[in-house]
């Protein structure tokens, strides 16, 4: 019983601590999905600074922003948005790509 | 404040990891698969996953689990499972043993803060006995550049007319590397009643088509104490469409 109890309370303290400010306000950066391309198809960010990317789609089809390299995957539905944190990046290149149309939807993060 | 709040949130990561696996102890097989918090909407899944427990103590030998499982999102923040749990002892049939239900609520968005939160919910009906389980875990993700480390820590309550009313705990922590889409290397540990085990894992994905992903993990989890199965091997397949 004890253990359980020491257990919840730790839990308790989790989830209220999941309300903190975590980050000061990140750098935002926009990209739009229009006729299955991302615009722009190539962005800049700084480099050791975790950034906070808007995809808008503008199509009428969902698609979802995806890339190994920055370990992400994020359904944005068809004329919505969707928020997405990355970083900090390391200086180099990050490949994205749309899962649901992977041919024309690409793209690159360049952390500099 | 801010480096402040981060740091707080650290030692409690590591609190969590620490000081709930040495007190936690529940029965029943712990070993299973580690849960991330995170949901996609428009997601739909098919999940096969069993353990295969093999021990020197002939009570706890040739035990085998399966669950099957099919599951949908409806948003962003919520997933749902249903599972039919079979279960083989020795020779004797394979029987199907229960049936389970599934709710995971992702809390926060991936990268926004230190750590990433989740919650499961599942409750479990015994098909031939009056036993039911209610459970609740609370799901942790911290990325350490190609390294992800993911902790489950977990509270369930047991009862009906079969069994004498319990509350448990469990622990199951995972330390990814991630090597490439195609195949990731992992350490994972397990705490429970009768069973402490750590071992290696392999998990990876595969695209068959636009849209679709194969998800596999396969390992074997060693006991590190008498009271645990020398070995416990566990395997998933996860076709999302």
């Amino acid at each position: 019983m004890a253990a359980l109890y020491r257990s919840g309370s730790l839990l308790l303290l989790v989830l209220s601590l999941t309300a903190l400010p975590a980050a000061a306000a990140k750098p935002e950066f926009k990209i739009e999905i229009r006729n299955h391309l991302f615009e722009p198809s190539e962005l800049v960010v700084p480099a050791n600074t975790k950034i906070k990317l808007i995809v808008y789609n503008r199509d009428s089809t969902a698609e979802e922003f995806e890339s190994y390299e920055l370990n992400r995957e994020k359904v944005v539905m068809g004329n919505r948005k969707a928020v997405i944190f990355i970083g900090p990046l390391k200086p180099g290149t990050y490949p994205f790509f749309g899962e649901f149309h992977p041919n024309t939807a690409q793209g690159i993060i360049i952390a500099e | 404040m801010v480096r402040r709040a981060a740091g707080l949130q650290s030692g409690l990561f590591c609190l969590l990891v620490m000081g709930i696996g040495s007190v936690a102890r529940a029965d029943g097989p712990v070993v299973d698969k580690v849960y991330d918090p995170y949901v996609q909407p428009l997601e739909r899944e098919i999940e096969l996953r069993g353990i295969v427990q093999n021990d020197s103590n002939a009570t706890r030998d040739e035990i085998q689990l399966y669950q099957l499982g099919v599951g949908r999102s409806w948003s962003d923040k919520w997933w749902t499972e249903a599972y039919f749990i079979g279960k083989q002892v020795g020779d004797g049939g394979f029987a199907l043993q229960a049936f389970e239900l599934e709710a995971k609520w992702q809390m926060t968005e991936q990268g926004e803060y230190w750590a990433d939160w989740g919650l499961l919910f599942e409750l479990e009906r015994e098909r031939q006995v009056d036993i039911f389980e209610l459970s609740t875990r609370l799901l942790v993700v911290k990325e350490w550049g190609r390294w992800v480390t993911t902790a489950n820590v977990g509270v369930n309550y047991e009862w009906g007319d079969d069994i004498v009313k319990e509350w448990k705990t469990s622990l199951a922590v995972q330390g990814r590397y991630r090597l490439s889409r195609a195949i990731e290397p992992a350490l994972e540990l397990y705490v429970g009643q009768n069973h402490a085990g750590i071992g290696p894992v392999l998990t990876g994905e595969f695209r068959p088509g636009i849209g679709k992903k194969l998800n596999w993990e396969f390992g074997v989890i060693i006991g590190v104490d008498g009271n645990s199965p020398d070995q416990t091997w566990r395997g998933l397949i996860e076709y999302e469409f």
